[in-house]
């Protein structure tokens, strides 16, 4: 049996409990429509307040997200930035290789080939004449 | 007169202000079209609850709190999807408020002295308040074809009643009925079939 075999009887049926139905809820008394309407601004209060957080909630984020790498930079900067090594004067060897080490250094090595070949013959331990 | 100049600085700042003003009104229309769709159904939806409840306070706060649920929890799905949800949460809050009230009147009928003759034949609480008993707010009723449909309908089982008050009160079809109710279209049917028999059963020589 289909519904609209079954339907078809109960036609008049479904007319009147509707009419009726509908009626009733025109005849809602002051107090109840009032409380109805209350309840639907608080839906709409309700509906706007989830909206607004996720509209807005990228600033609170980016700002923490900004913090954090500052302290990040601040906290690593001091370890990558070249510190100058105290020249104690204990071993040459040290001042050697402190030599060696610097990049600047270096680059005066590479440019004087005379200091070079004399770095050479004096060797590490020598002192021969370090300015000449 | 505008310049060139005058002309840039708009544009330059159009894309982001557009951007905020668009979300700005996307949330307003989504506002707007809830409060046009909750006003469109909070009356049928109160009288529906009424029926299913018989209490004006009761069926009040199944109504809001399916407001707010629908707000909170579907408010940015489409306006098109509103109404099946809508429905399926109220008959949830009926239902729990149904539980509520069967655990209260059991746990009243546990209560010493709650029996006073043991051979009285044993009255559920629940039949006594859904039994059409003219309360205040009843007899404030006019209508009393309406009082003989709520009577009949508070008579049928709970899911004939859902089916008879979507599909037939609401104007549900077969597809948003069966979403409101949870359950497959077929037996949407079945029990709209089986609403309306009983229905005819009762009210057939009024109606």
């Amino acid at each position: 049996m289909s519904e609209h075999d079954v339907e078809r009887p109960e036609a008049a049926l479904e007319r009147r409990t509707r009419k009726v139905f509908d009626a009733s809820v025109e005849q809602l008394d002051a107090g109840t429509r009032a409380r109805l309407r209350a309840a639907r601004q608080a839906a709409i209060v309700e509906l706007e307040s989830r909206q607004r957080p996720a509209r807005q909630g990228w600033v609170p984020l980016a700002v923490a997200a900004s913090a954090a790498l500052v302290a990040v930079l601040l906290w690593r900067a001091p370890a990558e930035s070249p510190v100058p090594v105290a020249s104690s004067g204990a071993t040459e060897a040290i001042d050697a290789l402190e030599v060696v080490a610097a990049g600047d250094d270096l680059d005066l090595v590479a440019e004087d080939l005379e200091f070079y070949v004399w770095l050479e013959h004096a060797g590490l331990d020598g002192h021969g004449g370090g300015q000449g | 007169m505008m310049g060139p100049a005058t002309l840039e600085v708009p544009m330059t700042q159009l894309p982001a202000d557009l951007e905020y003003s668009c979300r700005e009104e996307a949330s307003l229309d989504a506002a707007e079209t809830l409060d046009h769709f909750l006003a469109s159904v909070e009356r049928p939806a109160f009288r529906i609850a009424q029926m299913a409840l018989r209490d004006r306070d009761d069926a009040l706060d199944v109504v809001q709190d399916a407001m707010l649920h629908l707000a909170r929890s579907y408010g940015h799905r489409p306006g098109a999807e509103w109404r099946p949800l809508f429905y399926r949460i109220l008959y949830n809050g009926i239902r729990d408020k149904q539980r509520r009230r069967t655990v209260r009147s059991r746990l009243f009928g546990l209560l010493p002295g709650s029996r006073a003759d043991e051979n009285e034949p044993r009255e559920d609480p629940l039949e006594r308040v859904a039994d059409g008993a003219p309360g205040p707010d009843r007899l404030l009723m006019a209508d009393q074809a309406m009082q003989r449909l709520e009577t009949a309908v508070a008579a049928l089982p709970a899911r004939q009643q859902e089916a008879f008050a979507l599909r037939c009160l609401q104007g549900m079809d077969v597809a948003e009925t069966a979403t409101a109710m949870g359950c497959s279209q077929g037996s949407v049917k079945t029990h709209y079939f089986r609403a309306l028999q009983s229905l005819r059963a009762t009210l057939g020589e009024v109606y």
